[in-house]
């Protein structure tokens, strides 16, 4: 038995047949329970949990139709418009549905109708029952207004004026009650009964583009799925190809026999409908994966589905068959290194307008850089004509620091001027050579109102005793008010 | 060590025939393309040594003969003779750094060498990969940086930081047997346990098969046993002089200047160079004079011309061609195990 609390008071939430046999109900105070019978076990509800235990049965009942919907916090609606014949008929699917249900110890309760609302109604208040079109008026007239779907209040007071089955409400003229009950009241009925249409949202987005395998023998094994992924994805070519489009985004359902339900998806930075490199990466996918998929025992339906979908250019290959377009190798190459380490792991650098050093230059995933296009066959770009340069740009290093190290600078030569040595990372340099200062202001115009304006930053390109090259940049200026910080070393780069 | 044969003098097309035939032979063993030059067919004819004559060519067992255009030149006369060509392009080189201080200069070598790369393949990526760790302790590669040095477009890099050491070394796999990219640098930190032989050798096969270098860059790490067949040990050297109109402007910092050490190399002696790196011209120079050069790189073209000719495969007779390596007293530094390989 589930307690809830409810106005301060703890009341009965669900409760087992056990505890009904006791002549027990949902709502009744556990004080009064317990002083009926003492020996009752109460356990706290968590809607938490069971909404976590709801979600997992919606996935694992994408198995039927990508349409699956939670209602409230005991229900779900599957949309099976056009998915019964795949199961042998509506019965038939009802039936399955019930069993694999009850295999799994679960009590459920289902209603097929052509309607959510005399759906809705056939699974609370008849239990399996198949309600063909047409028969919503019959199948919901003796019913309880509760069956309505309707807020409690109006229900208490269609009751308090006599109203007590839907039946009597269809009979009721529509204008009074409208005024007297609210639109809510009609729209339910309507949707009930297939006046209106009602939309279930489901609560993934569905794929354009799935094909899948029932398999009679769960699956286990790492290369067995590998291999059904290159079937399934050879028949979600020929789709593709009718559609004239490539895959972005694929995702790869793995229905486990108790239940559960594995989704994995893997990106892709061109459109891809090639079954060869589809699998390609899903191994990668599934290599990174391995421990963390638990194929218990096994999987007995697998399913890839195509997330979303791009336009698919087609490009002519040369008669030798060989035409080598590295760019698609490249972002093969990248998509494979993403699916196994995460989106980070191909990084692209773009150039940016900034006088910042650390902002001049982005890296971005490659995913989202701008795609290098490709030069057009026997036509080379015009050379890049630079304006003629009478003041050469200022050198930047090879490498940059993600973020600048402090280093100590015991003694400048004068105030303004370069470190005579520092110390960075413990070791101490002696400059044998420097170069500088370049002037590397804050950006004033990013700045944001009553921030503090960042000090100016004086580089120097330093050479030590040993040769090496580094960057480095004294922010703050010396001898300003007496206040403010004395000014900082920082190693931001080195050169080669 | 040497088992070998002489192949004496013989007539053009026959010598032709023979190489043809080894490089064949070669093929279907699998064995590695070695630093046997084939003599090119109007390479000048002088004797380079009593009782030798100019067609005489050393096999070693096992080694087939390259092809001429499998080397990239570093333009540095004297350092292509004692690698025996160059550095083989199609294969597994490593660049070591002694301490990871030296990151920049290690990566600006690297550069300059794919940058002479670049010039053949021009427009295709390059990819760095390196772990989290080397990134983050010696920082990213910087676009704008290598742009003006190297002529590298931040559009043609790519970077692929890696979590751990293995899955670089996925990357770096994956990434060498791609043809679409001009170069793959891989770079490490220290000596981990999984970059061991067998992995170097995973990595230069991909290399040799897909016909493009893989340069292995290894920040502070022991000269552990290695597939590439280069092993090049490199650190920083004083900077030239700028230029001026009115001569070198003292205490300038010039083009940057690195000081490369055979560390291993199956046809060489450890040797020593100091060069400089022309960014304007995306080429080499090398400083002969141990002092600082304040002479502009392209006046100064008489380098010491090493034997011209047919290069001999021997150790021992390459070694007269490296020569005037630098007093030790002027680089006590180096004077540690470089020999190791």
């Amino acid at each position: 038995m589930i307690s809830h609390r409810d106005n301060n008071t703890q009341r009965i939430a669900a409760l087992d047949e056990r505890a009904e046999a006791l002549k027990l109900k949902r709502g009744m105070g556990i004080a009064d329970a317990r002083a009926m019978h003492p020996s009752i076990d109460v356990v706290e509800a968590d809607p938490e949990a069971d909404r976590r235990l709801l979600e997992g049965l919606a996935d694992w009942c994408d198995r039927y139709t990508p349409l699956v919907a939670i209602d409230a916090g005991d229900g779900l609606f599957l949309d099976v418009t056009g998915c019964t014949h795949l199961f042998g008929g509506e019965r038939a699917m009802q039936d399955e549905i019930l069993t694999r249900f009850f295999q799994q110890g679960f009590d459920v309760r289902a209603g097929l109708a052509s309607t959510p609302g005399a759906a809705w109604a056939a699974a609370r208040f008849h239990g399996n029952r198949i309600v063909a079109g047409g028969e919503e008026e019959a199948l919901l007239a003796p019913l309880p207004l509760s069956a309505l779907r309707i807020a409690p209040e109006t229900r208490a007071s269609l009751e308090s004026v006599g109203l007590r089955t839907a039946g009597a409400v269809m009979a009721a003229p529509r204008a009074p009650l409208a005024r007297r009950f609210g639109a809510a009241l009609l729209l339910r009925l309507d949707q009930a009964l297939g006046r209106l249409d009602e939309a279930v949202s489901p609560r993934l987005p569905v794929a354009p583009l799935s094909v899948e395998r029932h398999l009679a023998e769960p699956v286990t094994l790492t290369d067995d799925i590998e291999r059904l992924i290159s079937r399934l994805a050879v028949a979600l070519k020929a789709d593709l190809e009718r559609r004239g489009e490539g895959a972005r985004t694929l995702a790869l359902l793995l229905f486990r026999v108790d239940g559960a339900v594995s989704r994995i998806a893997v990106g892709t930075s061109r459109p891809l409908r090639e079954p060869r490199l589809i699998q390609k990466l899903f191994h990668e996918r599934l290599t990174a994966l391995e421990q963390n998929i638990d194929a218990g025992f096994g999987f007995d339906l697998v399913r890839l589905s195509v997330l979303s979908v791009a336009a698919f250019d087609l490009t002519q290959g040369d008669l030798t068959g060989e035409a080598d377009d590295d760019d698609a190798d490249i972002a093969l190459f990248a998509d494979r290194v993403r699916a196994r380490l995460g989106e980070a792991a191909v990084l692209k650098p773009v150039v940016v307008e900034s006088h910042l050093p650390e902002r001049a230059v982005k890296t971005v995933p490659f995913a989202e850089a701008p795609q290098r296009r490709a030069p057009a066959a026997g036509r080379t770009a015009p050379p890049r004509t630079a304006p003629p340069m009478t003041i050469y740009p200022p050198e930047r290093p090879v490498r940059l620091f993600r973020s600048p190290e402090p280093i100590e600078v015991p003694a400048t030569e004068i105030p303004e001027g370069p470190p005579m040595n520092f110390r960075w990372r413990r070791a101490l340099y002696r400059v044998a050579r420097a170069e500088g200062p370049e002037r590397i202001a804050a950006e004033w115009w990013r700045r944001l109102p009553g921030e503090e304006e960042a000090p100016t930053r004086d580089y120097y390109r330093i050479e030590d005793s040993e040769g090496r090259r580094y960057w480095l940049y004294r922010q703050g200026l010396y001898g300003g008010a007496p206040e403010a910080a004395p000014p900082r070393w920082y190693m931001h780069g080195v050169f080669a | 060590m040497l088992p070998e044969v002489n192949v004496m003098a013989m007539s053009a097309v026959a010598r032709d025939t023979v190489f043809a035939l080894r490089r064949q032979i070669a093929k279907i063993e699998g064995t590695l393309p070695e630093r046997l030059q084939a003599p090119a067919p109007g390479a000048p004819i002088h004797a380079t040594g009593s009782g030798m004559t100019p067609d005489m060519t050393i096999i070693r067992r096992g080694l087939a003969v390259a092809a001429a255009d499998a080397f990239l030149h570093t333009g540095i006369e004297r350092l292509d003779t004692a690698l025996g060509g160059g550095l083989p392009k199609a294969a597994l080189s490593e660049i070591h750094g002694l301490e990871t201080r030296d990151a920049g200069t290690v990566a600006g070598f690297a550069l300059s060498l794919v940058s002479l790369i670049l010039k053949e393949r021009q427009g295709q990526p390059i990819l760095w990969v390196g772990t989290a760790e080397i990134f983050h302790e010696a920082g990213l590669p910087y676009a704008r940086g290598l742009s003006a040095l190297f002529g590298i477009e931040p559009e043609q890099l790519l970077f692929s930081e890696a979590p751990k050491l293995l899955d670089a070394l996925w990357i770096a796999e994956e990434a060498a047997r791609m043809t679409a990219f001009a170069a793959v640098i891989l770079e490490i930190r220290g000596s981990p346990q999984r970059l061991d032989l067998t992995a170097t050798r995973r990595l230069h096969a991909r290399a040799q098969s897909a016909n493009r270098p893989v340069l292995l860059l290894r920040q502070a790490g022991e000269a552990d046993p290695t597939a590439a067949p280069v092993r090049l040990i490199v650190s920083a050297a004083p900077a030239a002089s700028r230029e001026t109109v009115a001569g070198p402007l003292a205490g300038s910092i010039g083009h940057p200047a690195f000081k490369v050490d055979i560390g291993k190399s199956r046809t060489a002696l450890p040797g020593q160079f100091t060069l400089e790196w022309n960014p304007d011209e995306h080429a080499f120079a090398e400083r002969t004079e141990n002092s600082v050069a304040v002479v502009p790189a392209s006046q100064r073209g008489a380098d010491p011309a090493p034997a011209s000719g047919a290069v001999l495969a021997f150790p021992a007779l390459a070694s007269s061609a490296i020569g005037d390596q630098p007093s030790r007293q002027q680089h006590p530094a180096h004077r540690g195990p470089r020999r190791a390989g």
